[in-house]
Parts: C-alpha cells; sequence; structure tokens
C-alpha cells in the first residue's frame, strides 16, 4: 500500500501528468492514421524515451499505447477505416453511425467506453494480476486452437445474409495467412516466385485493402465525401456526450460483459486486442434483444469493441509484468523498455522495485482518464475536417495517407500493390455478398488456430488418434463445448425461423398477450 | 448500374477459381506446412460447391447494384494502380504531386467545370498536404520513400 501512494504520489506533479498528456495525445494521432498501429506508436516515439528516467519513460509509453488504441476508433468511424486492427469491430457499427448522421455520438460512446475500459484493465491489473497469470500459462497449444475456432464462429454474425458467404471469406482469410513461411514446417508457401511475398501478407495490409479501397471506390464512383452533410453535429456535443453516457451507465451489462471478455483474452498471450473486439462484439449482438440492428448503426457493437479493446491495454500487461510474456504485440516494445532499465518481470517487479511497477500502472489509469477531454476534443475536430473538407480533396488525401501507412510497414511498394489488389478484389466481393469483415477475422484467426492445431498434433504422433489431443484435458473441452454452444446459439434462431418454429411461438405469446 | 447476376454462382466460382489457384502449388510441401492449408481448401471447395448448388436451388439475389457512375469506378480503380506505378518510377514525392493533384480535379469535375483560377488556388492546398505528410514521414517516423528515378 505504501509503494502505491508514493507511486501515486510521483505521478501527481506537473511533470508526470504534463508526459502522459503528451503520450495520450501523440498516441491518438498516430493511431487514427491508417495503417499506423499502436506497435509502431511506441516504436517511434520510444527513443524519445531513452533520455527520461525509468518511471517518465514507461509512463510515456503505457500513454501512448491508451491513445493509440483509442485513436483507431476515430477513422474507424468516420471513414470506414480502422486506424489499429484492434477497432476492425468498431467499423461495424460506428460507420453506419456516421452515415446516419450520428457521427459524434459513435465517437462519445467510443470515448466513454474506452476511458471505462482503459480504467477497468487497470483495476484488474492492480488487483488480479497474481492470480490471472496462474490461469494464463494454462493455455497451450490446443486450447488456443480452441480460442481461434470461437472466434470463427463471429463469422456467422458478421455474414450479413449469407452464412456459406461469411464461412467462404473466412475460408479465403484463413488461406490468405498461410501465404508465406510456414511457423511449424519453415516452408514457404503459395508465394508463386515472388520472394516478397516470403513474409506473408501482412495483417494491417490486408486491412486497409479490403476496408479502405472499397469505400474509396465507392466514394469516387458516387461523388460523395466520406460523411454526408447530415454528418455534421447535431445537437450539440454536449448533449450528445449526456446522450451516450446516459445510455452506456443506463444500461451497463453491454459494458461489464465486454470489459470481462476484454480482461480474459487480454492475459492468454498471442490472441491480442485484435480478437478480443470481436469476440466482445459478438457477445453483444448475441445478446442483444435486437441483433438484426447490428451492422446498421447501434451504439452498443461500439461500445463492446471499444470497452474490450481498452481493457486489453492493462489486461495483456498481466502476462507480461508477472511472467515476462507479452499479451500482445505492442507489449513485447515495453518488455523491452523494462528489460533496458534493468527490470525483470516477475515477482521482484511487485516488490523491489514496486513504486516504479504501480508507478506504471497507475499512469495508464490517469492515461485512461485523459482519454475523456482529450478524445472528446480531438474527436470534434477530426469529424468536423472530415465533414467539412471538399471530398475531391479528402479522397486522393485518404489515399495517399493509405499509401503511406501500407509502404511504412515495410518499406514495401509490393505491400502496397497487395492492399490496392485486395482492395479493388474486395470491393467487387463485397458486391457479390463476401464482406471484408470475416475475411479479416480468418487471417487475424487463421494463424492462432494453425499454430495451435500443428503443434498439438506434433505433440500426439505417438498417439493412435492424434486429434483426440485436442480434447486431451479438461479447459480445451469446456472451450470445445463453448465453440459448439457459440454455433448453436448462432444457427439455431435462423433455423427455427426457416422451420417456421419461431413464427409459431411468436404468434402464441401474441395471443397468450 | 444493376447487372443481372446470380451472387450465390459468382461466390461459389470465385471459391472454387481461389482454392484451384492455391490447390496446385500444394505438391512438394512437407506435411506440417500443409495440413492445415489442405484442410482448410477441402473446407473451401464443399462451401464452394454448396453455394452453387444453391444458386440453382434457392438463388439469393439475381442482381447486383453498382451505386454511382461505373466509369469513375473503374477509373479510380486505374489511378490507384498508375498511383503505385508512378511511386516506382518517379518517386514518392513526384508521383503523388502529379496525381494527387490530377485525381482532384477530376473528381471536382464532376461538380462542373473548374476554373483555372480555382485549379490555381489548390497548387498551394496541395503542395502544403503532401510536403506536411511527407515530411512526417521521413523526418519523423525515419521512413524512406521511394525516390525512383531521381536516387
Amino acid at each position: 500500500m505504501d509503494m502505491l501512494l508514493e507511486a501515486l504520489f510521483s505521478i501527481l506533479t506537473l511533470e508526470g501528468l504534463a508526459t502522459i498528456l503528451c503520450g495520450v495525445t501523440a498516441g491518438l494521432f498516430i493511431g487514427a492514421l491508417p495503417g499506423l498501429t499502436a506497435t509502431m506508436a511506441l516504436a517511434v516515439l520510444l527513443p524519445f524515451t531513452f533520455t527520461m528516467s525509468p518511471l517518465q519513460g514507461l509512463m510515456a509509453l503505457g500513454a501512448v499505447y491508451m491513445g493509440a488504441i483509442y485513436g483507431g476508433a476515430f477513422t474507424a468511424i468516420l471513414i470506414n477505416t480502422p486506424g489499429t486492427p484492434s477497432s476492425i469491430a468498431t467499423t461495424f457499427d460506428g460507420y453506419p453511425m456516421a452515415r446516419q448522421g450520428r457521427a459524434y455520438e459513435a465517437l462519445a460512446a467510443a470515448t466513454i467506453a474506452s476511458v471505462v475500459g482503459g480504467i477497468i484493465g487497470v483495476a484488474f491489473l492492480l488487483l488480479l494480476a497474481p492470480p490471472l497469470a496462474r490461469l494464463a500459462v494454462v493455455f497451450g497449444p490446443a486450447e488456443m486452437f480452441w480460442v481461434a475456432l470461437l472466434g470463427l464462429t463471429l463469422v456467422a454474425s458478421l455474414s450479413s445474409g449469407s452464412l456459406l458467404k461469411g464461412l467462404l471469406g473466412g475460408c479465403i482469410g484463413m488461406l490468405l495467412s498461410t501465404i508465406g513461411v510456414s511457423p511449424i514446417g519453415g516452408e514457404t508457401r503459395f508465394i508463386f516466385g515472388i520472394p516478397a511475398l516470403q513474409g506473408g501478407i501482412e495483417l494491417i495490409v490486408a486491412l486497409i485493402g479490403l476496408f479502405v479501397i472499397p469505400e474509396l471506390i465507392s466514394m469516387a464512383a458516387q461523388g460523395r465525401g466520406a460523411l454526408p452533410e447530415s454528418g455534421k453535429l447535431q445537437g450539440g456535443a454536449g448533449s450528445a456526450i449526456m446522450r451516450m453516457g446516459r445510455h452506456i451507465f443506463g444500461k451497463p451489462i453491454n459494458l461489464i460483459r465486454s470489459c470481462i471478455i476484454g480482461q480474459i483474452i487480454a492475459i492468454i498471450p498471442g490472441a491480442g486486442g485484435n480478437v478480443t473486439s470481436l469476440v466482445a462484439y459478438n457477445e453483444a449482438r448475441r445478446f442483444s434483444r435486437d441483433p438484426s440492428s447490428f451492422g446498421k448503426g447501434n451504439v452498443d457493437g461500439v461500445i463492446a469493441s471499444e470497452s474490450s479493446n481498452n481493457v486489453m491495454v492493462a489486461g495483456s500487461m498481466v502476462p507480461l509484468l508477472t511472467l515476462g510474456i507479452p499479451g500482445a504485440p505492442p507489449d513485447a516494445i515495453i518488455l523491452g523498455v523494462l528489460l533496458m532499465h534493468g527490470l525483470r518481470p516477475g515477482l521482484d517487479l511487485f516488490t523491489e522495485t514496486g513504486v516504479l511497477t504501480n508507478g506504471f500502472i497507475l499512469s495508464m489509469g490517469f492515461a485512461a482518464m485523459f482519454l475523456l477531454p482529450v478524445g472528446l476534443l480531438g474527436g470534434r475536430l477530426i469529424h468536423r475536417v472530415v465533414v467539412k473538407t471538399p471530398f475531391y480533396f479528402l479522397l486522393p488525401s485518404i489515399a495517399m495517407v493509405t499509401i503511406l501507412g501500407t509502404y511504412a510497414l515495410r518499406n514495401s511498394m509490393t505491400d502496397v500493390f497487395i492492399m490496392m489488389l485486395l482492395g479493388s478484389v474486395g470491393y467487387f466481393l463485397r458486391l457479390i455478398g463476401i464482406q471484408a469483415a470475416p475475411i479479416v477475422l480468418g487471417m487475424i484467426l487463421g494463424v492462432i488456430a494453425e499454430k495451435g492445431y500443428v503443434q498439438t498434433m506434433l505433440t500426439a504422433v505417438v498417439d493412435p488418434i492424434p486429434w483426440l489431443r485436442l480434447l486431451a484435458n479438461p479447459l480445451s473441452i469446456v472451450l470445445a463445448c463453448l465453440v459448439v454452444l457459440s454455433v448453436a446459439t448462432t444457427l439455431l434462431p435462423g433455423w427455427l425461423e426457416r422451420s417456421g418454429r419461431m413464427a409459431k411461438v411468436d404468434s402464441d405469446e401474441e395471443k397468450t398477450s | 448500374m444493376t447487372l443481372r447476376l446470380n451472387t450465390d454462382f459468382a461466390a461459389g466460382l470465385f471459391g472454387l477459381l481461389f482454392a484451384a489457384v492455391l490447390w496446385f502449388p500444394r505438391e512438394g510441401m512437407g506435411r506440417l506446412s500443409i495440413i492445415f492449408p489442405r484442410a482448410i481448401l477441402v473446407i473451401m471447395v464443399v462451401l464452394s460447391l454448396a453455394l452453387i448448388v444453391k444458386a440453382f436451388t434457392k438463388p439469393a439475389a439475381r442482381e447486383v447494384t453498382i451505386e454511382g457512375n461505373p466509369r469513375r469506378l473503374v477509373i479510380m480503380i486505374a489511378v490507384l494502380f498508375v498511383w503505385w506505378y508512378a511511386i516506382d518510377l518517379l518517386g514518392f514525392l513526384v508521383a503523388t504531386a502529379i496525381i494527387f493533384f490530377g485525381l482532384t480535379w477530376y473528381l471536382a469535375s464532376v461538380e462542373g467545370v473548374v476554373s483555372r483560377r480555382r485549379l490555381a488556388q489548390w497548387v498551394p492546398v496541395v503542395a502544403l498536404l503532401i510536403g506536411v505528410f511527407y515530411l512526417a514521414f521521413t523526418q519523423v517516423l525515419n521512413v524512406r520513400l521511394p525516390s525512383g528515378i531521381w536516387s
């Protein structure tokens, strides 16, 4: 407790608070640029922390991380482009809301959800780090395989109309993720003699291509901007914030569920924020009284996605600080900074250097709180820019930023070509009912599923029936049951409706009422 | 513009073609490398065939609507690929300056004829936009952008 108080006082200085404020602002603007991820924001701003004291450096990086994850929501809502992969799910309802003239409502909901998510994540980290860390190591390859499959059940709710087309999209994504060097066998696959493909198709490249390019093509064909004139702020910023605040805290179940999902997935090393927000979105849809409104501008989708991905920021520090296992890619940079300052993850981090560790954790809580003023002001500014800029300036500007963002990932023009190719094909696939979301989901989860599956099969080579190893321990069985349950709850309503039984139940209810 | 197209059949056909492109190069790969893609390929073929069967028995939609002007759509796609090629050839700064300005002019002409005076007014705006992003990426983010034939 003494250490916690000492850490709190070391943050509550002008220098400490200014560091957090600058970190949040810088992270927000980098995160808002398509292609520039939270990992990149941390990597770019890392050298600036070398001259700082260890605590100040960690505070700055924690704030950048929090700001960057949240910043991804801005472009997701305003131009249907996830700034970071963790805000993919934000586009599903955020952009339709913006198109309906409710952009600031979506931004306000994303901000409030991110702040609450960030603070809850920090509280979880402070209170539950050691017991949760023990849970993290229980997840072996077989469990990761089931976690990936659980995420893939989301395809059903992203299919918007045809489950078969959604599943086909998921398969396309998984196959795209296998291009390049095999993670287990080490051989190159499906590179068609092009050496540049050895590194595979970067997720961000596909993400930008599949989400941004079809939108750009569509904007050019229709001669319109990203948001219609009705996208201008209606009723004032204050009323939008109040309305969203009342909505979120009036029915907090969605927020609480998303935060819990975010925390659980965050502690599993390798799952990362990309999966977190997608799973939280799926569950929000599944438990909603009006699931059909999701994907058409339901604010609960934005709240689920943004609260869970900001819980993940602090949540993914649990395995990092206790076991030295980064829960998500940006955590690897934080680990590097810890090691650079001579700090080794483990119990010592909470005892010998407790002031520093607690200071770092608390600073993330302050960073989450700073998201509110910075985000609401920044949101208004960016919203105004997107609405006011004529479409003939906005469209080439977005194209230029996506080219720059894609190129900057690996300094590769091949990546830019792949981005444009995927985007152009994605536009036509969208026309025939294959959406971008299942493809991207397949790409994210394909890698996790393949590693889990092949590693499990390798450990089971002497078993008479190798695949039974996937169900060898209780946790695997629980996860497999959850997959079956998830598939059943997704498919059952549709099947009942088609077979006419749902209509019968409804009419019976009407009669009794 | 509305095209007559059975979307289930088109999606199934695309799935089969995609699977075929990846099916043939799998020969010679080790078991560990092919085990997962092979499983997905098989699932994909089954899904594609199911879609084709559905296309004839219970089709979803028989027409596709392309919103807006199809010519502008094709030109936009072409411009993107020309932009990519031009960056490799002329470098980021020159290629982007030319294509950004050209694209702005083309899109603005949708609303009516663009006067020379208006074009002249855009020059500093476009230069500023490109300059800010160029400097941000090269100086702040330390990204070496392609310089094409000028290198």
